[in-house]
């Protein structure tokens, strides 16, 4: 369906909706955030703004096989709290924002069972869980039921439009814009608060699959989840906080699939090629099987580093229902492993599951990066509300949490937005940035410039070697920190050369700005916290151990003058009492 | 996991504007062709979620591993019912594993 | 927030204890009154006991019970005295549901016990799984219009306006000509009584103009139709009369003054009528209205005038001229349409071997009728000059010809029989040959064939090749060789009338299209030919008379006259919707229009948001719909998918024992059902391995039960549904059985047999077919063994 290209930026016409609250992107926390707005006044005008479909957009597009986390009977959120505390090596955390999520959390996943999501259940009703806090679910419906609901609950949607920048009047958010990938119009949302829900940033680093034909998406996490949330926060001077905890797990290899269905779900041991069970060989004093995250991410890698690999989820000891199970479980959730299983004719039970770390990435729903926000989940930008996993502070939210999210980012921005009134257009800054979004396409199919994949590829490769990717074992140092800055300042010089030929490439080549400047911020935070806190998800060679001085929050906040960015710290706050290293 | 399409089953979704794995794909990678069938725009974008192949009303899509991770001819195919769903896995070996649950409970 | 449990009230009714014969029914009851939802079970003695009665309104009023699954063999005249008794009571008619053991072949000698009873604890799974899903319904009546728009004033629809207005319905007559009267209006006679067709036209204008209800739209055409029966709004474009309606009386004085003369049919007698020429008599460029002066204003020709010329405009005692009138758009509200706008003479040119158009005395039926027409009118002593003596006619002039109209055009020979006999009248010495393949004339008309051949006319069996012309005497000779006498005949005629068949009007494709109306193989407008002729595939829009197929004067009249008896429902101020109607979810949708393709009856229309939406009057709630649509987001009320797929789950796929195969059975209800119905009344061995549902057609089946069915192992699911060209839905089967071979394809890349799935067509009373098919199927289900599903 070839459209001419417009040649001039008159051709392209411009919608303004006008509503309430927009949300931008219609995700898990964003049809959560939809449904709870509608719930709340059913005359309130609601508006998704989704890059994709939401039936099937985001990180559950093909389902999930657990809902990690649902607090069970005997179990309270302060439980939840410590044990994520203690997940993250004892944080720091933000408890204020963990307690509240805790609170709102079965509620939230009580929900998706009553719009149809099946939550195993055995004979007298009890939900099976499959470790301390997950519950196994048939969710290959998931998304599509989550959508559904916040459809009929009567938010608009509006599919398939990019969003590309944040709206403001001075300091306060007003608004999105972005465009459309099928009409290629120029959008503007004009609204009263928005609630920003895109999810993390993937496809920062290289993927240590992305092969040159087939295999370039072969992430864990969803590779179009790029971190368009952050990056417009970022350029309207949003305060970031913890970046510098990346998101870095134990996968499957090459097919970079999840494993905790394996390794937690069905018991089983992460061993190396010596068949040495390596959590509680190397880690018993961390915890050894229960040990943080980090430790379970990070030690597949040491044993390869150390050249002991390859490292396996020991699945030798399964019976065959286990395995059926298990594949079920993958069916549910990333439904491709088990036709990887079968390209292979790998009878597990014989040859154990090998696993691998992943690429790095930067998603708030698993570790804690993202926007820093209050307890109401107000951004430092009035009336710019963060949900799900781009709003930080507070890991380990997983599905459930991030649904909770948006339910309390929704309540904050309708307790909100009760006072505000919007201001006019403001003509110039619609301009410009209809200016810039179509920049690449206007340029003309004989411009003699850089492609969006040229230029994505440059900055992973740069960011895996000098920022800490799996090539390096998540290692990094100052000087390939400052290296890859100056690069990564570079490449934001060039994307003048990037040029579009059609929609989608411009909604490519917006992905690869919008993860430049992700980028550009991740590698402050790993220059800032000059310590070793998180191994794997934030290693400094040249400072490998602790520091009491980084007991605290790392924040940025770009300089919306000068483009710097400036890094700073916030005091951590202990509101659970306990031992923040034990669960 | 680039999706592939059958082009003697694909009726583009009888050349409607949008097919409907044009429409569900996540990352906006299936796009109605010249001819009326529908394809991968980028194959190594895919990130094998299996919308489209989920979606296709005449089975004209099939998921497939790239061969820099497994082997020829396996198969992995999903029956959409009402609240069930029903997955066939064929290995390379030709052995037949069968699946099924049901994905809503309304 | 959790949905309400209904509360069910399971009762089985079991006269002459037939099924407790089989089956043991207080081990049934002692079970399923524990079921979930089931709040009162129980063997009822007399369904029709009042005490029994004032116990259910009793529950039902306390709120014990809110729905019945009836368990038993009731006729549907029972269910509807049952349903009936219990509405006042509070129970909405469709919250009942009923299980007919004995259909599903529970009684049948022969099964084993273990069967049995397996089999019935899956039926009665089955109902309540239905049962528990069931919501109350209630009809929609909708505000309609009680006006009626006929298409072409023709016969038919004059005949049809006039009974119309004498029932007190507005009807808008909406003509393309001029004048009323269509073909009928150039008629010489009609047969049999050889009498004058405007005798017959004008007693029923007669009776039009007695009403006042009958509005005429002349010059006009119907460019386009929006809504649905009850309200439709046509839009019509009128062309210029350039004459007031209103003021003119038809006095004629302006054709006096008029200085340009048009020839048509030539009223010259030594002229014969010119191949093609109009069957209009000579006339001015303002005449009266054609064919029939009806409406009686006279009308203008407008690009026959001379430039500039005002000279009507000035005579003219009325004032009734209006040069400068424009054409006009009107849009008419109405209930229901009737499209009866004839037919055109098929171009008798084009039948080469005869040479049409080469000489003056060469003419079509049509042409002879306006030649006699003329003769009655104003005889001459010596019928159209002299040497009128010998006349041919060669019958299937074009008809039953695989070159040209296949079909046979109905009246050409009684045509022929009543121009032959004219003609005998006008010129009783003339010599009238008559060639013909075969002579049609049906029912009474045979006394016209008798009074032929008794007038001295000769019948030759045998259709002409050629047609000469003899240049020195310029008459036209025929040569055959006659069949019964073996010999070969010649003739030489002085006038030769080609039997012409009828083909569709011109403008059936202009107005097919404008009003959505399919057309068959021939080019006329579709119909359900056995049935119900009088009905296009387009709720509220009828067609009656030669717009429909070729027919004779008195049969147009019939079938125009049906069609506007059925066309009266959508006429009464308010049309009722039986609640079993559509209704997409939107929430799933995903507007890929399959549905708005899919629909025989084309009533799909879109919302403000491009949803599908249909129009609930024209919808016939065939549900195909809801068979086509890929993410089963269309269900008919009542009828839901997921109701049916409660049942399909509820279905215990194990219920025949080891190494016999279970088939699930969806049967349409206009014959499928009927057929497998029979079978278990006639006592015939119908294998007790299926399991049927009944669905409103087969093109209903939505192929997400089908995955359903086969992934809960069930071996075999079989869709029957009418013949494809019998289905009462148009292509409710051929739909089916499309989407079935997609489906077994996807069945075959899963290494299951395709032919676990099958379409079979039934007709409604082969029952011993049903029972043949059943076996050989499940032959092949034993041949390919148990569902791998079969968990």
């Amino acid at each position: 369906m070839a459209k001419d290209l417009p040649k001039d930026l008159k051709d392209i016409p411009t919608e303004v909706i006008e509503t309430d609250l927009l949300i931008v992107g219609g995700g898990n926390a964003g049809c959560f955030a939809a449904i709870e707005a509608k719930k709340l006044n059913p005359n309130l005008r609601v508006t998704i703004m989704e890059k994709a479909h939401i039936s099937r957009s985001g990180a559950t597009a093909a389902g999930m096989d657990a809902i990690n986390t649902y607090i069970p009977e005997g179990k309270t959120p302060e439980d939840l709290v410590r044990w994520s505390r203690s997940q993250v090596g004892g944080g720091p955390i933000r408890e204020d924002l963990a307690l509240s999520n805790a609170q709102n959390l079965n509620e939230a996943v009580e929900d998706l069972e009553e719009w149809g999501l099946p939550i195993l259940r055995d004979e007298e009703g009890n939900a099976q869980y499959r470790g301390g806090w997950d519950v196994s679910i048939h969710g290959e419906q998931l998304k599509p039921i989550m959508a559904e609901k916040a459809m009929a609950m009567g938010a608009e949607v509006y599919n398939r439009i990019a969003a590309t920048s944040l709206l403001m009047d001075g300091d306060r958010c007003v608004g999105a814009m972005g465009f459309g990938v099928r009409d290629g119009k120029f959008y503007i949302f004009r609204a009263k608060a928005v609630i920003v829900s895109t999810g993390g940033a993937c496809g920062l680093y290289k993927s240590y699959t992305s092969d040159a034909t087939s295999s370039h998406h072969q992430t864990w996490m969803s590779p179009f989840n790029v971190g368009t949330g952050y990056a417009m926060g970022i350029r309207q001077g949003a305060e970031m906080t913890s970046l510098e905890q990346r998101w870095v797990a134990t996968r499957t290899k090459d097919f970079c699939g999840p494993v905790d269905t394996i390794s937690v779900g069905y018991k089983s041991s992460i061993t190396n090629a010596r068949g040495e069970r390596i959590l509680q060989e190397r880690y018993a004093h961390l915890g050894g099987d229960k040990a943080p995250r980090y430790i379970r991410a990070n030690a597949p890698m040491e044993e390869w580093l150390a050249g002991r690999g390859p490292t396996y989820a020991d699945t030798t000891h399964m019976t065959p229902e286990e395995v059926k199970d298990m594949k079920t479980d993958y069916l549910n959730e990333r439904p491709a492993f088990v036709l990887f299983l079968a390209a292979r004719g790998q009878d597990i039970t014989k040859d154990p599951i090998e696993i691998y770390g992943s690429d790095p990435y930067v998603v708030g729903g698993h570790t804690q990066s993202g926007y820093w926000v209050d307890i109401e989940r107000m951004t430092t930008v009035s009336a710019l509300f963060a949900a799900g996993e781009t709003a930080g502070g507070n890991p380990n939210k997983f599905v459930g949490g991030c649904a909770a999210e948006g339910k309390l980012a929704t309540r904050g921005a309708v307790k909100y937005m009760a006072t505000v009134t919007l201001p006019e257009l403001d003509t110039q800054q619609v301009e410009r940035e209809k200016e810039r979004i179509f920049a690449p396409l206007l340029r003309g199919p004989e411009f003699d410039g850089v492609s969006q994949t040229e230029m994505e590829e440059r900055m992973q490769r740069l960011m895996d070697e000098y920022a800490g990717g799996t090539s390096q074992f998540y290692r990094t140092n100052e000087e390939r920190l400052d290296y890859a800055l100056k690069h990564l300042k570079m490449l934001r010089d060039q994307t003048k050369f990037l040029y579009a030929k059609d929609l989608h490439d411009l909604m490519n080549a917006h992905e690869v700005i919008d993860r430049l400047d992700v980028a550009e911020v991740l590698v402050h935070h790993l220059k800032f916290r000059k310590e070793t806190r998180w191994q794997g998800w934030q290693t400094r060679s040249d400072y490998p151990d602790t520091d009491p001085k980084f007991d605290c929050f790392v924040e940025s906040r770009r300089n919306k003058e000068t483009g710097e960015i400036e890094m700073f710290t916030r005091p951590y706050e202990q509101i659970v009492p306990g031992d923040r290293y034990q669960p | 996991m680039p999706p592939r399409v059958d082009r003697e089953k694909c009726d583009g979704c009888k050349a409607e504007e949008e097919p409907l794995c044009a429409q569900i794909c996540p990352g906006d990678l299936m796009v109605l062709g010249e001819n009326k069938k529908a394809y991968c725009r980028a194959a190594r974008d895919c990130w094998d979620c299996m919308s489209c192949t989920k979606v296709c009303p005449v089975g004209a899509i099939e998921t497939r591993a790239p061969y820099q991770l497994g082997y020829h001819v396996a198969k992995l195919i999903p029956m959409m019912g009402t609240n069930t769903i029903t997955w066939t896995c064929i290995d390379i070996n030709g052995k037949v594993e069968r699946f099924r649950y049901k994905n809503r409970t309304t | 927030m959790s949905k309400p449990v209904p509360k069910i009230a399971l009762f089985i009714w079991d006269p002459g204890e037939r099924l407790a014969r089989g089956l043991d029914l207080e081990a049934l009851l002692q079970k399923f009154s524990k079921a979930k939802g089931v709040a009162r079970a129980e063997v009822i003695a007399d369904p029709w006991s009042a005490a029994w009665f004032a116990s259910i309104k009793e529950d039902l009023a306390a709120g014990r019970i809110d729905r019945i699954l009836w368990v038993g063999h009731f006729t549907p005249q029972q269910m509807k005295i049952l349903q009936g008794e219990l509405q006042p009571a509070g129970l909405n008619t469709f919250l009942h549901h009923w299980c007919d053991l004995e259909e599903q072949g529970i009684l049948l000698a022969g099964i084993d016990q273990g069967v049995r009873n397996r089999k019935v604890l899956a039926l009665l799974e089955m109902a309540l799984a239905r049962t528990r899903l069931l919501e109350p319904l209630e009809p929609l009546e909708l505000p309609a219009s009680e006006a009626m728009l006929i298409i072409g004033a023709g016969v038919a629809g004059i005949h049809t306006a006039a009974s119309l207005a004498e029932l007190g319905k507005r009807v808008y007559l909406v003509e393309k000509e001029s004048g009323v009267g269509g073909k009928v209006a150039l008629l010489s006679r009609f047969y049999p009584r050889l009498c004058d067709p405007h005798c017959g036209l004008q007693h029923a204008l007669d009776r039009l103009h007695a009403s006042q209800l009958v509005e005429f739209h002349t010059l006009a055409t119907v460019m386009s139709l929006e809504g649905g029966p009850g309200n439709f709004a046509a839009r019509i474009q009128k062309r210029p009369r350039y004459v007031n309606e209103q003021r003119c009386n038809g006095c004629g004085v302006c054709t006096g003054v008029c200085p340009v003369k048009v020839p048509g049919a030539p009223g010259d007698r030594d002229v014969f009528p010119q191949a093609g020429a109009s069957p209009q008599p000579d006339r001015k460029a303002i005449h009266p209205a054609f064919p029939l002066a009806f409406p009686p204003a006279y009308v203008i020709d407008r690009e026959d005038c001379l430039a500039g010329c005002r000279e009507c405009e000035q005579v003219c005692p009325a004032q009734a001229v209006e040069l400068n009138q424009t054409p006009e758009e009107q849009v008419l509200n109405v209930g229901a349409v009737l499209v009866t706008t004839g037919w055109d003479p098929y171009p008798l040119d084009r039948v080469a071997e005869f040479g049409y158009g080469r000489h003056p005395r060469m003419i079509s039926n049509l042409e002879m009728e306006t030649l006699l027409g003329a003769e009655l009118q104003r005889p001459a002593p010596d019928f159209l000059g002299s040497g009128l003596r010998e006349v041919g006619f060669i019958q299937c002039a074009g008809s039953r010809d695989e070159r040209h109209l296949k079909y046979c055009s109905a009246v050409c020979c009684a045509v022929t029989l009543k121009q032959a006999l004219t003609f005998k009248e006008l010129a009783p010495e003339a010599n009238c040959y008559v060639f013909f393949m075969d002579m049609r004339c049906p029912g009474f008309n045979e006394e016209l064939y008798r009074r032929a051949r008794d007038q001295g006319v000769i019948f030759i069996r045998e259709r002409p090749t050629s047609v000469k012309i003899d240049e020195t005497t310029g008459k036209l000779n025929i040569r055959v060789k006659d069949p019964i006498l073996e010999r070969p005949v010649r003739v030489d005629l002085d006038l030769l009338v080609l039997a012409g068949g009828m083909a569709p009007a011109e403008g059936t494709p202009d107005l097919a299209r404008v009003l959505n109306l399919p057309q068959n193989q021939y080019g006329f407008f579709e119909s359900h030919q056995q049935c119900h002729p009088e009905e296009s595939q387009r709720t509220g829009i009828f067609v009656g008379g030669c717009a429909r197929e070729p027919m004779n004067v008195s049969q147009s009249i019939e079938s125009a006259h049906l069609a506007a008896m059925k066309a009266l429902k959508f006429l009464q101020g308010s049309v009722i919707i039986e609640p079993t109607y559509p209704v997409v979810d939107k929430t799933r949708c995903d507007q890929c229009k399959r549905c708005v393709e899919e629909c025989p009856f084309g009533s799909f229309g879109f919302d403000e948001k491009s949803f599908p939406t249909p129009d609930l009057a024209r919808c016939r709630q065939c549900g195909n719909c809801m068979g086509v649509c890929p993410l089963g987001v269309i269900s008919l009320r009542h009828h839901t998918i997921k109701q049916t797929a409660a049942q399909v789950e509820a279905l215990n796929p194990a219920f025949m024992g080891e190494g016999e195969p279970v088939i699930l059975a969806f049967l349409c209800a206009n014959d499928a059902y009927p057929a497998a119905r029979a079978a278990v009344d006639q006592g015939l061995p119908v294998p007790p391995n299926v399991i049927s549902i009944k669905v409103p057609c087969a093109g209903s089946v939505n192929n997400a039960l089908v995955a359903d069915a086969l992934s809960f192992g069930i071996d075999g699911v079989l869709i029957a549904g009418c013949r494809d060209d019998q289905c009462h839905y148009v292509r409710g089967s051929q739909l089916v059985q499309k989407r079935s071979g997609d489906l077994g394809e996807k069945l075959r890349t899963m290494m299951l047999e395709p032919a676990r799935v099958r379409f079979e067509s039934l007709e409604i009373r082969e029952s011993q077919r049903y029972v043949d098919l059943l076996q050989a199927y499940i032959e092949d289900l034993k041949a390919m063994g148990a569902n791998p599903f079969k968990i």
